[in-house]
């Protein structure tokens, strides 16, 4: 009995001898972010739904529908007309998201990106609308405004469309816009057959318009 | 390759004062009806009769026997021809010595999707993606890139896909031709041309002193020379010149009447485009084919309405004066390609109709062809295709990427620019 027990405790006592202790490791981390620091091969453009949604954020958080709505009236009608030239893909007919840009695409986005930007300019540059209330237009626009007056309410355009202060843009952007403007705004002046915007709505209206299909905020 | 340089010596030098239609006869068309007739049971063959479609307003149908009082057609042969027609063939009739017949395509496929790209590409498609550009892509890259809009396409499969196209031949695919005007129209009463020219001159100024600063300009000068044609796209004359309206009342020769008008709108859309000489290819889709049932009964009116509006067509075409090449009409320089997915089962199914199948014919009008004839064939039993010829790899039937080479090597361009496989046929070409 005696010599069961001591081979027993022998054999228990060999097997303990040969196990490890486990390493400790570090836990697997539950979520990788991962960053994309690598220079991006391709500018590329942005989604339509991105187009369409950043236009939507822009002029007051609009659904479709009160787009539909609020441009209509001879400037933009209705959302399905412009499914495909949109580049958005149009499952009626199996044709898919359009992954380039064309002249066509790009003429009804300025179409609505125009509609837009003219019933902005119609709203907020009215004498009657108070600052607080404007949503694009937020700022005091003179007429006849100096270069520099002129800056500050491109900046806060620039500001919303284009992301970034109009300062840090190339110097010369400033300029061509408030050429622009001038140019709009003496020729709204000067016109007879124009009475649906003011010389300063059509002026900042061009520039809006202008802005909203600038290559910075068509391309990432 | 051999093929090739010969139709490379073959083809004109100058190609860029050529036009291009293709057509998609969306659905699956029966090729029994027109391109290859079959009027008697044999295997598995069950011909169209008075049992199985209207034939009222077919007006080549003409009955004879088939089993007791049910008729079929007899075969259409133009005189002096050796085209041996279905009843649908409508007035393309009158055109029989100008049309090029393609019979006996392999398809090897019965997806609507798949067929479809298959036919416009030459390639099937690949985990769900398209892996090649279609043949108006391929076209308009090659010949159309200083045309205001190289390539419209109405519902066509259009695809852009590879290095090699240009960027100013991306197709512009649109659902109808309206979309097109609507999209292009603008109001005048709040910014006006004048306006709208100065916000496009300002949005290139942009574009070309951000594409100088930029490591990657290509996208940049490609949104400027988008930006750059702008105002000729928004010019009002331009604009109403392509309204379905105007178009209707312009080419009163097409039936806008007829099912969708898809037909009549991108045949009207196209003749004017290329008398104005602002696109190179014009595609347009035609549906109403995929008949399951008993709407198989409406299939022969379907294609014949299809080849009646193609007929017409070529005879506008015949009438409109060459924009750049004096004394030349637009039929001398316009080349017609009409697709399909695939064909219809020889057999009626128990419901009706005739389902998919996997072979195919496809219609050619072009001055670069032989015409007047068909080439290739199917077996009298099945319908399904027999060696046409011996290719580089071997004998077999012709197959999409060979019709689609063929058209690119009528006008010199090698197919292997942008086609995996497919050869130039030769014998096909004039």
């Amino acid at each position: 009995m005696k010599v069961v027990a001591l081979v027993a405790l022998v054999a228990c006592g060999s097997g303990s001898d040969s196990i490890e202790a486990t390493k400790p490791t570090p836990l697997v981390p539950r979520r990788e972010v991962v960053l994309d620091t690598g220079t991006q091969p391709h500018r590329r453009m942005v989604q339509p739904e991105q187009f369409l949604r950043a236009y939507l954020t822009w002029f007051g958080g609009l659904s479709p529908s009160e787009v539909q709505k609020q441009a209509g009236r001879g400037l933009f009608d209705q959302w399905n007309d412009y499914i495909g030239a949109l580049g958005l893909p149009d499952y009626r007919i199996d044709v898919p998201r359009a992954g380039q840009s064309n002249p066509l695409m790009l003429a009804a986005i300025a179409r609505l990106g125009e509609a837009l930007c003219v019933r902005a300019s119609e709203h907020d540059l009215a004498k009657s609308t108070p600052l607080a209330d404007r949503q694009i237009f937020a700022f005091d626009a003179n007429p006849s405004p100096t270069l520099d007056e002129f800056a500050k309410g491109f900046d806060t355009l620039h500001r919303t469309f284009l992301g970034y202060p109009a300062a840090l843009a190339p110097p010369a952007r400033v300029g061509r816009f408030y050429a622009l403007y001038q140019k709009v705004q003496t020729e709204t002046q000067t016109r007879t057959s124009r009475s649906s915007l003011a010389p300063v709505q059509a002026g900042w209206a061009a520039v809006c318009t202008a802005l909203i299909q600038h290559p910075e905020a068509q391309l990432y | 390759m051999l093929a090739f340089r010969r139709a490379l010596l073959a083809a004109p030098s100058s190609t860029h004062d050529d036009f291009f239609v293709f057509v998609h006869a969306a659905g699956g068309w029966d090729v029994t009806l027109w391109s290859d007739p079959r009027n008697e049971r044999k295997g598995i063959v069950e011909p169209a009769s008075t049992a199985n479609s209207e034939v009222g307003p077919i007006r080549h149908w003409k009955s004879v026997p088939l089993d007791g009082r049910v008729k079929t057609f007899e075969v259409v042969t133009p005189p002096g021809s050796s085209l041996r027609l279905g009843p649908a063939i409508g007035d393309l009739f009158d055109l029989h010595d100008r049309i090029t017949i393609l019979n006996g395509i392999a398809m090897n496929t019965v997806s609507h999707d798949d067929g479809t790209v298959f036919s416009a590409t030459g390639r099937h498609k690949s985990g769900g993606s398209v892996p090649a550009p279609s043949i108006d892509v391929m076209l308009a890259s090659e010949l159309g890139t200083t045309q205001l809009m190289p390539d419209v396409s109405v519902g066509f499969p259009s695809y852009f896909v590879g290095p090699a196209l240009d960027q100013r031949a991306i197709p512009l695919r649109v659902s109808t031709v309206d979309t097109i005007t609507k999209s292009l129209e603008r109001s005048q009463a709040f910014l006006d041309t004048a306006d709208r020219d100065a916000i496009s001159a300002v949005l290139a100024e942009e574009g070309d002193a951000l594409a100088t600063r930029s490591g990657a300009s290509d996208p940049i000068a490609q949104l400027v020379g988008q930006q750059r044609e702008m105002p000729k796209l928004l010019q009002p004359e331009f604009v109403s010149a392509f309204t379905t309206r105007t178009l209707q009342k312009a080419y009163p020769q097409f039936k806008f009447g007829v099912r969708d008008g898809h037909a009549a709108q991108g045949a009207a859309f196209a003749v004017e485009a290329f008398r104005r000489n602002v696109a190179r290819c014009v595609s347009y889709s035609v549906g109403g084919l995929d008949t399951h049932n008993t709407n198989y009964r409406e299939h022969a009116k379907t294609l014949q309405d299809l080849f009646d509006s193609i007929a017409a067509l070529v005879k506008v075409l015949d009438e409109t004066p060459h924009p750049t090449l004096s004394a030349t009409r637009l039929s001398e320089r316009t080349h017609i390609v009409v697709i399909s997915e695939f064909c219809r089962t020889p057999m009626i199914n128990l419901i009706g109709g005739r389902d998919h199948y996997p072979n195919n014919s496809a219609l050619v009008i072009s001055p670069r062809f032989k015409r007047g004839r068909s080439f290739g064939a199917t077996d009298a039993e099945q319908v399904l295709p027999t060696p046409f010829k011996t290719f580089a790899d071997g004998s077999r039937a012709i197959a999409p990427p060979d019709v689609l080479a063929t058209v690119l090597g009528a006008f010199g361009i090698d197919p292997r620019k942008y086609m995996r496989d497919g050869e130039i046929v030769r014998e096909l070409l004039a």
